[in-house]
């Protein structure tokens, strides 16, 4: 091969420049090639997600254990994985008339993880070392996340689920402020934070020139 | 973060603009620094959160629940009824509920598509476009959110009914999923669309 038919073969490996050149066709590819994209990373995520789920669900079962104990003068809550997906939450000082264990499913916490690592794989015109990294600090903000839900549905059953037990040890207050933040946590965060998480990524990548001229 | 250490070409580009500007505007009769705005992507992401969190702190309230989205629900349960039954399948409906002699369904919060129009309202709120677009857009993407929702029930009932053992990571797992990725296609492809041309210099 000539020197020359090397460098033509170089050019294409620079992402097409986006923003000022960028016509109106182009900019739907993009959307486009992210649409077709996901059609190929969002199975590959799901089988990802269905491998790791057991070890997934156990460590954020036991992280949620541990944060919950920060707040208790003896650490009394245990969190036990039950079939590699349900997480029963007991306590050492008492059974609260029968109602504990109390029984909720990890793996309905942990699944936004599909979406989010089929997302960040979808997205085109991103260079593969970027992308991981990328990937990576969202993943660490969603585990983090995952392991605070958790917490907050061991603190919404013990506030308003236990019946007497929870009348007797928590006010008026608690009861709303943990079931307030267990619905919020667990319904519109957690559905809308890998979206969150890719737009504060990619959002310049997506809308390049209008904020460029916004920063101006 | 990684994308700013390593921007290539095209964050080089979108880096000098800005500093082009600020150049000019410093050469002008006006000496005060340029004022420091926040990067747009943080903006976008605080509207974001604030009307997400206003539209479901409005949605739970409890009048809200029990005159609109629960008729809503009642709705998408008659439809996904109808669509049932011309698929073959004998199913009554009460409320929400769907019931069949093989399997019965109550969808509830969470399953009738509302989050996902939320998300996607409070998205296309916070991305700077003309109101007209907006609204074009929350229209559009509301209705197709609603058909993909209806696809996902009329799935699942059909799931639950010959392929039980599927059911639950299919309605927990492979639908949310599914659903909450139409909202954020839908507003990438809005969003795609609404962002001006720029103009030539």
């Amino acid at each position: 091969m000539s020197r020359k038919g090397a460098a033509t073969r170089r050019k294409p490996q620079h992402p097409a420049p986006r923003g000022n050149g960028e016509s109106r066709p182009q900019r739907r590819g993009w959307a486009l090639r992210l649409a077709r994209n996901l059609a190929f990373t969002a199975p590959i995520a799901m089988v990802l997600w269905l491998l790791v789920s057991p070890f997934l669900s156990l460590f954020i079962s036991k992280a949620a254990e541990r944060l919950t104990r920060l707040g208790e003068r003896s650490s009394v809550t245990r969190i036990e994985l039950s079939q590699g997906e349900d997480a029963l939450i007991s306590r050492g000082d008492t059974r609260a008339g029968g109602r504990l264990p109390y029984s909720v499913r990890v793996t309905d916490i942990h699944f936004p993880l599909v979406l989010l690592i089929a997302i960040f794989l979808a997205t085109p015109d991103v260079a593969a070392g970027e992308r991981f990294a990328n990937l990576g600090y969202a993943l660490l903000i969603i585990m983090f996340f995952f392991i605070v839900d958790l917490f907050f549905w061991v603190k919404f059953a013990y506030a308003t689920q236990l019946g007497a037990w929870s009348a007797a040890h928590y006010g008026p207050f608690a009861r709303n402020f943990w079931g307030l933040g267990k619905h919020v946590l667990d319904l519109p965060v957690k559905l809308a934070l890998p979206f969150a998480l890719w737009a504060a990524f990619y959002l310049r990548q997506l809308t390049g020139e209008l904020f460029v001229q916004a920063d101006a | 973060m990684a994308k700013r250490k390593r921007g290539g070409a095209r964050e080089t580009e979108a880096d000098d603009a800005p500093k082009a500007a600020v150049t000019s505007a410093s050469d002008g009769d006006d000496d005060q620094p340029p004022r420091r705005r926040l990067r747009p992507e943080v903006r976008f992401l605080i509207t974001f959160i604030l009307v997400l969190a206003a539209s479901f702190a409005f949605l739970a309230w409890k009048p809200v629940n029990d005159k609109v989205i629960e008729p809503f629900t009642g709705q998408i349960a008659k439809a996904s009824g109808i669509a049932l039954r011309a698929l073959g399948q004998d199913v009554t409906r009460t409320g929400t509920m769907l019931r069949s002699p093989r399997f019965a369904v109550n969808i509830r919060n969470g399953c009738n598509g509302v989050e996902a129009m939320v998300i996607l309202l409070a998205a296309i709120v916070a991305f700077p476009a003309s109101w007209k677009a907006r609204l074009l857009g929350l229209a559009g993407g509301a209705a197709a959110i609603q058909i993909v929702n209806l696809v996902r029930v009329v799935a699942l009932f059909l799931t639950g009914a010959y392929l039980p053992r599927f059911f639950d990571t299919s309605h927990t797992v492979v639908w949310q999923t599914l659903v909450i990725l139409s909202a954020v296609l839908i507003w990438i492809l809005w969003a795609r669309r609404v962002t001006p041309r720029p103009v030539p210099a």
